[in-house]
């Protein structure tokens, strides 16, 4: 058995060092901070024996730190919120980049293909206090330009900061704006990755453009959009702090429409800052992701199996 | 059996595994850690002291510290090590460092950077009230009694205050040029109602000002105190009763908030104060006629100076002695310092020594400044390599005084101190342990509804009633009970003694 072990490990050693970065970092930032976890059931107090020994003989306190999530008018506000945006954001991204990355694949000049693909992945890299600020020179009441042009038509000019009803709107804009051009980088990539002859049978068949797009690209590209989505499942209870607290100035009036969980914890937190609470949230977070998942895939394996994560 | 065994060679292999990336996380600091071990084991041997202050860390910092450390060893054998975190940084770093248990002796809390009462309550600083006693009598005799009684944590003192302005004053900032050339009477302003007129001139003559500069922070002023810094529980000032209200149902903030409605549609205000982050731009072009702020004697001299025109105020509140403005810069002794003896004789030679002091302030005599008068300096150019915020590095009074200081600053500020009236909750400090999932959600209601309401944006007649219910749904009243039970108790425990 254990030569076996070590026949294989010998043989794979080349793959097995490209992975063992990956691992560690996994390793160190997933794994061992797992052992934090125990927080979430703990008063935490500091002690002069470091943070392994105050972490362990902390006051329990049981469920308490996960009430606040759910014992408010908010409650309902902030999941509502935070899952409708996102399952909002999974579909229109999903929509959005897989149609940008078979037009950009379509395009016969490839330099400005390039160009317009440089353009779009460029407001993934600005932060959000950035975009936030973007934004805001579109939306000011008395600066912003589409205040500026409302008034140009003889319209009344809209207090944006401070009136909901818009906002739902504006941050999946935001959001698709900020994001489209990173997402279809990876459809486009795949998308050169099927063989051109495909396509060349396809015309000589006379099959039109949308025909070969619904019936080549689309069906091949189904395995990554898949996994694609799997993984932003998991991640449906974490809202993009930065877009629901910078892009809104934090302006009270629109909580109704922007209070996601991130922020909600955030605000509570920031003045008592109780380690156990906002790492019951975490944790909160991370286990519905998990459930979502594995339901999710197991849904997939049960309609085909290849495209199933695991 | 065997499951037992292989759970502990696991936890053996994380813990083994935590102990190396914690190794590696500080290396760092392992010299100083190092070096003031080996302080403790030989009393010969001076004791390295480790300093955590905030502000922007300055080039100098390592060489100052060298010429203090060579004057605090001849006079009580320590050696100090200064290390500054940047103000933006401050709260989130020293969380980090406390709760990871990183070696220090000495750091820097107030009520508004890492917290201090909390903390003090989560064991991150030491108990000081023997060591002051023993060691702090220079402290005793120096400072305000005010800052050392209005510091203590359920009865006992975590951390020595810096000596500086005592109450908090508020005052309307008018911009001077304005003023002169509308010729307005700011003689007779104090309340938020006395200024209407002069913001009624001013909007009518200069249509492009904004009248009145305010923040999304802005509160009217109320004769109340906060039991927490802008939530709504609060305990009127002049009223021997102790009782703890939702300031939102109070007649005084009902009228404020409507007049501040009334200013708001009127323009006075700009229409984006309730987001508005800071107003440094806005005031830097003197298109204003005042605003708010919290004073100390001869600020307007330095408003002036850092605006570059002309600044004058006026009071608009008494001067109070509150929990914050005690709070406002605390030096406290680390719950794991390895020689917290040594540190309360730094902390007391700190606050007494003229020397020291302004060393520590001001960097080395003759490179980062130079000595004019008997208690009087003027900085050099090399003084921008060690730029030190002052209130936070001890007894401010100690200070040499700069070229255009008036002789008699400390005096000043003496008697500004004496005419600070105790606010009635002065000393108590509000424990939330019980109520902190309520806490939380009111929190996010007093986000929601705060600022658009104190800043005069919208109609208290609709929003008022709704916040109040809010903050109701949220849990207030729960609070506001927790918090008269404590308030009655420490009361009780106060008049006894």
């Amino acid at each position: 058995m254990g030569g076996t072990f070590f026949r294989n490990l010998n043989r794979n050693k080349a793959m097995l060092l490209m992975v063992l970065p990956g691992a560690l970092w996994f390793l160190c930032f997933s794994y061992l901070p797992l052992v934090g976890t125990i927080a979430a059931f703990k008063q935490y107090r500091f002690s002069r024996q470091g943070f392994l020994y105050s972490l362990v003989h902390s006051k329990n306190v049981g469920w308490d730190n996960f009430k606040f999530l759910f014992s408010t008018d908010a409650a309902w506000t902030i999941t509502r919120n935070t899952l409708f945006y996102n399952i909002a954001f999974i579909f229109l991204g999903l929509v959005c980049s897989v149609a940008m990355a078979i037009l950009l694949s379509e395009l016969v000049n490839k330099k400005m293909a390039k160009l317009y693909q440089t353009g779009m992945f460029l407001p993934y890299f600005l932060s959000w206090v950035i975009v936030g600020y973007f934004a805001f020179s579109f939306l000011s009441l008395d600066r912003g330009l589409l205040n500026h042009i409302l008034g140009s038509f003889g319209g009344k000019s809209l207090q944006w900061y401070s009136d909901p009803t818009y906002w739902p709107y504006i941050l999946v804009l935001v959001y698709l704006w900020k994001s489209v051009g990173y997402s279809s980088v990876v459809y486009l990539a795949s998308i050169m990755g099927i063989d051109r002859s495909l396509y060349e049978a396809a015309m000589i068949d006379g099959a039109s453009k949308w025909q070969q797009i619904r019936s080549i690209t689309l069906p091949l590209l189904k395995p990554i959009i898949i996994i694609m989505t799997l993984l932003a499942v998991g991640k449906i209870f974490y809202a993009d702090f930065g877009l629901f607290y910078e892009v809104p100035r934090d302006s009270g009036t629109l909580y109704s429409v922007t209070n996601v969980i991130d922020t909600y914890v955030y605000r509570g937190l920031k003045t008592t800052g109780e380690i156990g609470m906002s790492t019951a949230a975490g944790l909160y977070q991370s286990v519905v992701g998990f459930a979502l998942v594995m339901i999710s895939n197991f849904v997939v394996r049960k309609m085909d199996k290849d495209s199933a994560l695991f | 059996m065997s499951n037992k065994k292989r759970l502990g060679a696991t936890l053996t292999a994380v813990t083994a595994l935590s102990l190396v990336l914690g190794a590696c996380g500080s290396s760092g600091s392992n010299n100083n850690a190092a070096s003031s071990a080996s302080g403790s084991s030989s009393s010969e041997k001076p004791v390295n002291l480790i300093w955590y202050t905030i502000g922007t860390p300055q080039k100098d910092v390592d060489k100052v510290m060298a010429e203090v450390s060579k004057y605090t060893k001849e006079k009580i054998n320590a050696t100090v090590t200064m290390k500054m975190i940047d103000w933006g940084d401050y709260q989130q770093k020293m969380q980090v460092l406390v709760a990871s248990g990183e070696p220090m002796d000495i750091m820097f809390t107030s009520a508004g950077g890492f917290d201090y009462v909390q903390n003090a309550r989560k064991g991150a600083f030491l108990q000081i009230d023997d060591l002051l006693d023993k060691y702090g009598q220079g402290i005793k005799d120096t400072i305000d009694p005010a800052f050392l009684s209005g510091t203590k944590v359920d009865g006992h003192n975590y951390g020595i205050p810096a000596n500086k302005e005592l109450p908090q004053l508020e005052v309307w900032r008018f911009n001077k040029n304005v003023v002169d050339k509308y010729n307005l009477d700011i003689s007779n302003v104090r309340s938020l109602e006395s200024i209407e007129p002069l913001l009624k001139k001013v909007k009518e003559n200069e249509p492009t000002f904004t009248p009145f500069v305010m923040t999304k922070d802005y509160v009217p002023y109320v004769p109340y105190d906060y039991l927490i810094t802008n939530l709504p529980m609060a305990v009127k000032l002049d009223s021997p009763d102790h009782k703890v209200v939702d300031i939102l149902e109070t007649d005084e903030m009902k009228q404020a908030l409507e007049t501040m409605h009334k200013y708001y549609t009127a323009g006075y205000v700009a229409p984006e104060a309730a987001t508005t982050g800071s107003t440094t731009d806005l005031e830097s072009t003197g298109k204003w006629l005042l605003d708010r702020a919290q004073t100390q004697p001869l600020a307007d001299n330095v408003w002036s100076a850092s605006f570059g025109f002309p600044v004058v105020s006026t009071p608009a509140s008494d001067p109070i002695i509150t929990n914050t403005s005690v709070q406002g810069s605390i030096m406290a002794i680390s719950a794991n310092s390895e020689h917290p003896e040594k540190a309360m004789q730094f902390l007391n030679l700190l606050n007494t020594d003229p020397v020291l002091r302004n060393m520590v302030d001001s960097g080395i005599e003759g490179v980062h400044y130079e000595k004019t008068g008997d208690n009087r300096m003027k900085n050099l150019p090399e003084s921008k390599n060690y730029d030190m915020p002052s209130y936070s590095l001890g007894n401010n009074m100690l200070l040499y005084l700069n070229e255009n200081d008036p002789d008699d600053k400390w005096e000043q500020f003496k008697k500004f101190n004496a005419s600070g009236v105790p606010s009635p909750i002065l000393g108590f400090n509000f424990d939330t342990t019980k109520v902190a999932t309520e806490l939380t959600a009111v929190q996010n209601v007093k986000e929601q509804f705060w600022s658009s309401l104190m800043t005069g944006t919208v109609d208290p007649a609709t929003y008022l009633p709704k916040a109040i219910q809010q903050f109701k749904n949220a849990g207030l009243d729960k609070i506001i009970a927790e918090a008269q039970t404590q308030l009655d108790a420490w009361v009780a425990a106060n008049q006894q003694k």
